[in-house]
């Protein structure tokens, strides 16, 4: 049987949810240090338990360590995310107006974000950056696919809210 | 429209009749809008190799994991032994008793930790515990010695023949095979022997001679006559005299034709052997020779 003490399995589950541990914790914060330090903090104590940890409650075990690390510790501080501009090679005849526009709704919608609370920001960056499933962040965050999916729609509903000025 | 709808119509979780209802509604453009920009997000860059090495540096390596760890074990094995030992022996060491003994031929004087005084009188020996006197005030005595007691708790003295037990006050022990004799010179001793308590007011003696308790008259004077280089006795068997003699001058005494359980009355000088030998021959009608350390007390001229 595999075992997390054993460093590759140790590597492959680092490498596999250090990333989404990172973002986890600075989708909830806004600070990239702090989200740095979670990983860190959360695989060490890995580590330390490796001999009780299964690889398959590996992944659940560092969220739950990363999410208790600044429970109530750290005040949250402004998410700033960085906005993909994919498009920008293939529509090179792009309006002064139209760029402008992107750029204006990109604001809007950081400060939208910034905006929402901890656990809707969380749950809807997870799921649109991360890719993760409804399921996946009802596991992170030890609530139900029901409490995500409520999370989420509220989310996209202030969100939207918030950019069109409603 | 069912519930958290926007959650379902993200997650492709809508049926084609709800999908189409909500793409007519006037809000959907926002919202997919929202889903597309959304989706172009990006968090801060996170290089995950970067952070296992520094894991792994930081932490990990001077961490004391699996392979390692032994090593350490073993120390901290011995460690703890060395440990539990030196601590043990400390402890030991501490409940150890003060002791204070005396040969024959010799005196010492001892101030215990509440200034009470103890005067040793020759071979004799006393313990204490010097941790712990403020709690119990005790010694152990064996031999005979003369206390000059501080005012206080409790203070008793055990001996193999009973306990003497003062509050603050000046008496004398002497405890020797066969013989207990306790005086009080100052205060009140009570004195514990064979389970009978017995109380000692100043200016009186406590006497058991083998097990036999002898009335005594009293004592003269306010220190015991061996503090001033004097052992005196009054209708004490002689063979008691002679042990005297002999710790006090450390010298072997030996007799020829003499009852040693004849009474002696009187008293020798600590000091001067010759002076001493002839203040116990003369009201013991005895005679002595000397030689060297060895002193032979005979009767009559039965002496070859």
């Amino acid at each position: 049987m595999s075992n997390v003490c054993e460093d590759h399995v140790f590597s492959k589950v680092f490498k596999t949810h250090s990333k989404t541990v990172f973002n986890y914790i600075f989708y909830k914060f806004g600070n990239e240090e702090k989200a740095h330090d979670a990983v860190q903090e959360a695989f060490v104590k890995l580590w330390q338990n490796c001999a009780k940890v299964s690889p398959e409650k590996a992944k659940s075990y560092v969220y739950t360590v990363a999410n208790n690390l600044y429970l109530n510790v750290i005040k949250a501080e402004k998410v700033r995310l960085k906005h993909a501009d994919r498009h920008v090679k293939d529509r090179t005849n792009e309006s002064p107006e139209f760029l402008m526009e992107e750029k204006e709704y990109k604001d809007k919608l950081d400060n939208a974000l910034n905006a929402l609370p901890e656990n809707q920001r969380t749950t809807f960056l997870l799921n649109r950056i991360d890719g993760k499933k409804y399921a996946e962040i009802a596991e992170m965050e030890g609530v139900s696919v029901k409490a995500i999916e409520k999370r989420m729609h509220l989310a996209l509903k202030s969100l939207r809210e918030h950019i069109d000025g409603i | 429209m069912q519930e958290n709808y926007l959650a379902k119509w993200l997650s492709g979780e809508l049926s084609g009749e709800e999908l189409r209802e909500f793409e007519n509604s006037e809000e959907f453009a926002s919202y997919q809008k929202l889903k597309d920009v959304s989706s172009k997000l990006m968090a801060p860059d996170f290089d995950s190799e970067k952070a296992l090495m520094r894991l792994k540096d930081e932490h990990i390596a001077n961490a004391p994991k699996v392979i390692s760890l032994n090593p350490f074990k073993k120390f901290l094995r011995v460690a703890a032994v060395i440990a539990v030992l030196l601590t043990g022996s400390y402890f030991y060491i501490n409940t150890l008793n003060e002791k204070v003994s005396t040969e024959f031929a010799e005196r010492s004087e001892v101030v215990l930790p509440d200034d009470s005084e103890i005067f040793l009188n020759a071979d004799s020996q006393i313990s204490y515990s010097e941790k712990k006197w403020d709690k119990n005030r005790n010694i152990d005595l064996k031999g005979e010695a003369f206390f000059k007691v501080a005012k206080g708790k409790k203070f008793t003295v055990s001996t193999d023949h009973g306990t003497v037990a003062v509050l603050g006050t000046q008496f004398n022990v002497e405890n020797r095979e066969g013989f207990f004799e306790v005086t009080c010179y100052e205060g009140l001793v009570s004195v514990t022997h064979k389970n009978e308590e017995i109380k000692l007011p100043a200016g009186n003696s406590f006497l058991v001679i083998n097990g036999k308790l002898i009335s005594t008259g009293t004592p003269s004077g306010t220190l015991p006559s061996w503090m001033n280089n004097e052992s005196s006795f009054e209708s004490i068997p002689l063979k008691y005299v002679f042990a005297e003699l002999e710790r006090q001058f450390n010298v072997k005494v030996s007799t020829e034709n003499i009852d040693t359980n004849l009474l002696f009355t009187g008293s020798f000088n600590n000091t001067d052997l010759n002076m001493a030998l002839k203040s116990i021959s003369t009201p013991s009608k005895t005679h002595f020779t000397i030689d060297g350390d060895n002193v032979l007390f005979y009767a009559g001229n039965t002496q070859q």
